[in-house]
């Protein structure tokens, strides 16, 4: 769906986005993630051809930006707000109509989205009556009502509450599935874990990690292990393959020479211990972002 | 992608139509102008309904008997008294007295003022009027008129004129102005009327640009703080948000001049003033609606680089002073429309619609001069709007500092 190749952009001798090159497909959750001023927002507004990068080509379905891509993509912007005096049902129509659709056609899908957020009796008051939470509802509605066929949300799930942030969730997963090329923008690593499928990591304008989110858990695996068990561990510090062991009463983390060996583990603890857990500890996207952020040049160099 | 910019427009006008400050504005335009187009005529030219106390100082000892048969036979109410009663402060007191106890009777609103007039005001022609109230010409016009006339007749007695004689000579000659169009139609009109048309037409296009600018350098500051300006460029390019508000404010102008339009003629049909001139109407609306769209341009070009309220607010007072400017050529146009200075005041684009609306109301300019300036405001507009469109593509993404002139002249050379 979405090609990115090798952005740069430069602010008054400040290069904001430098070699940046991602590739979004139809039905994939994305996730653009880095710290605060590394190039996300400029990286979003130059596919969405807001601003011009300074070199690099971006194309859709192997084109590049036309008259036609407008109607064709969906944005909501990190900093939220709308117009506070207008109503709630004719802001979403006037977006809508600005994404071509008519208010004939949009406005029975605007209703069938209110009525999701549980806003359906709100849509004849003004904006700036609703509460903050409820203007972000209103907002992701103007998001994706035209059926985008990509959509970008920067931080979509920041100032929702919890029962919000599942049926957001859900929502995305139902694009998704219908193909939709979503790409989100956040710092919240859990929500990435659990529904990206790919991932960018940007600091300091440079991709420092890119790539499937399962390869690249894969590239920074640790060879730890995690079981819980009935019976006496002592035996466990004795095995040839096992690098460190760290034992408790029922509990025990294992640091293998070999994660491949992980079966074998399995099959000999089975003999001699009562299992109740066995868990191969994946890094979390979170200490992988600490690490390749924080400046750790064993990781900076592995990716060149 | 014209349609997105008539989309943009579209809700720009719904939206502002139905805002508070426009109704206001719709409202409150036609009583502020009133008031201060009409009232201060109305209150010149009224009536005197009581009689007014005036101290006098008399120096020379011989004047205030003949000023006050004078003021009397000139000014009396309605019930035939003396409008003017004059009270003489220097019998039995000397200068400084007299001034003392005047001032005392203007604190003590006795009197309304003193007039001192010096012993040596034959040669001098000065006399000097103390009061409260300095605002207040009508007293002192009158007296000024009335004090040149008994100076000149006892100046013209002492060289042994008889006294008959000397009125024939100052004989005041009133003159009665004939209004002659083009077509060599007299129409009876008085300065008053000519004054009102342009002077009402004149604020009524500064008004309806000025708050329209407003709502619009707001509408434009809003979106930049509510990041609704990125919803919108993910939609459409900058130059159809651009061209679309200033459609949305035009045609926010156009609705306002109409209903006004219909005012007009309502009170055009109730004075008998003589608003009905076809041509008249259609070229204010003409130069109103360019000059609309004009200023619409610079609004942006100005406006979008503010970030804040308060520097929106600024640059809006700016733009006002450039605006206001006009008014102190009613005058100048009214003496002398034909004169060269006011025909290059018409070639200067941001002046070039009021102007050009007032001499519309005071007299109608050659056709060429109309298709001149018409053609000039054209090409201003384009070119205005070429260089708001540079500074707003830049411009509605900067947040945070104020860029400075020479940066947003680099963004116009930005190709």
């Amino acid at each position: 769906m979405l090609k990115v190749t090798d952005l740069r952009k430069e602010y008054d001798g400040v290069i904001a986005v430098d070699g940046v090159t991602l590739e979004v497909k139809r039905g994939e959750l994305f996730g653009l993630l880095g710290p605060n001023g590394a190039g996300k927002t400029t990286t979003i507004r130059t596919i969405l051809n807001i601003i011009k990068p300074d070199r690099g080509d971006i194309y859709f379905d192997g084109k590049p930006f036309t008259n036609s891509t407008w109607n064709i993509v969906g944005y909501l912007p990190e900093e939220r707000g709308l117009y506070r005096k207008s109503k709630i049902i004719s802001t979403i129509l006037y977006f809508a109509n600005l994404k071509g659709i008519e208010p004939k056609k949009s406005k029975p899908l605007a209703i069938h989205w209110l009525e999701r957020f549980g806003l359906k009796n709100e849509c004849h008051r003004k904006i700036e009556e609703l509460s903050k939470g409820n203007q972000q509802k209103v907002q992701l509605i103007i998001s994706f009502l035209h059926n985008p066929q990509l959509l970008i949300l920067d931080e979509p799930f920041a100032g929702l509450d919890p029962v919000n942030q599942i049926l957001l969730k859900d929502i995305l997963l139902e694009l998704k599935q219908k193909g939709t090329a979503i790409i989100f923008s956040t710092h919240q690593m859990e929500q990435v874990e659990k529904m990206c499928d790919s991932i960018c990591l940007i600091n300091k304008g440079k991709p420092v990690l890119n790539g499937e989110l399962h390869e690249i858990k894969k590239r920074y695996g640790t060879n730890f292990v995690h079981i819980e068990y009935e019976g006496s561990g002592e035996f466990l510090k004795e095995i040839e393959f096992i690098r460190r062991a760290d034992v408790y009463q029922n509990y025990a983390e294992l640091e293998l020479t070999d994660i491949s060996r992980s079966t074998e583990l399995l099959a000999y603890l089975n003999e001699r211990l009562l299992l109740r857990k066995f868990e191969i500890v994946e890094p979390s996207l979170n200490s992988i972002f600490v690490n390749v952020v924080g400046g750790s040049q064993k990781y900076l160099s592995v990716n060149g | 992608m014209k349609s997105k910019a008539l989309k943009v427009a579209a809700w720009e006008f719904m939206e502002k139509v139905k805002s508070k400050a426009f109704i206001i504005s719709l409202i409150l335009m036609p009583v502020i102008i009133g008031g201060m187009a009409v009232l201060p005529a109305f209150f010149a030219s009224k009536e005197d309904t009581y009689s007014i106390q005036i101290g006098i100082i008399d120096g020379t000892e011989k004047l205030i008997e003949p000023l006050g048969e004078k003021l009397d036979s000139k000014y009396r109410l309605s019930h035939d008294q003396p409008i003017y009663f004059l009270r003489n402060l220097s019998v039995g007191r000397s200068l400084e007295e007299g001034r003392a106890e005047g001032a005392r009777m203007i604190a003590s609103d006795a009197i309304e003022g003193y007039f001192y007039i010096p012993s040596f005001v034959f040669d001098s022609g000065k006399i000097e009027y103390r009061t409260k109230n300095v605002g207040n010409f009508k007293i002192q016009e009158r007296f000024s008129r009335v004090f040149e006339q008994v100076i000149t007749e006892m100046k013209l007695s002492s060289y042994g004129l008889d006294t008959a004689l000397v009125q024939e000579l100052t004989a005041r000659v009133e003159i009665k102005p004939i209004k002659i169009s083009d077509k060599g139609e007299e129409s009876e009109t008085s300065f008053g009327e000519t004054f009102a048309k342009s002077y009402v037409g004149l604020l009524m296009l500064i008004f309806m640009i000025l708050t329209s600018g407003q709502l619009l350098v707001r509408s434009m500051v809003e979106e930049k703080s509510n990041r609704v300006i990125e919803v919108l460029l993910s939609s459409c390019t900058p130059r159809d948000i651009m061209v679309g508000k200033i459609l949305g404010l035009s045609g926010l102008g156009v609705l306002q001049m109409l209903v006004y339009a219909v005012l007009g003629v309502a009170l055009a049909l109730k004075t008998n003033m003589n608003l009905l001139q076809p041509e008249y109407f259609a070229f204010t609306l003409v130069y109103a609606i360019l000059g609309y769209v004009l200023y619409a341009a610079i609004f942006v070009a100005a406006g979008s680089p503010a970030t804040t309220e308060q520097e929106a607010q600024q640059i809006t007072a700016y733009i006002s002073m450039l605006m206001v400017a006009p008014f102190a050529l009613i005058m100048l146009v009214m003496q002398n429309p034909n004169s060269l200075l006011v025909k290059v005041l018409s070639y200067i684009p941001v002046l070039t619609p009021s102007v050009m609306v007032l001499r519309v109301a005071i007299q109608m300019p050659p056709a060429g001069e109309i298709f001149a300036t018409i053609l000039l405001l054209l090409v201003s507009i384009a070119i205005m709007m070429w260089i708001a469109g540079k500074i707003f593509r830049i411009a509605i993404l900067s947040y945070g500092k104020r860029p400075s002139l020479s940066e947003i002249i680099n963004w116009v050379r930005e190709k």
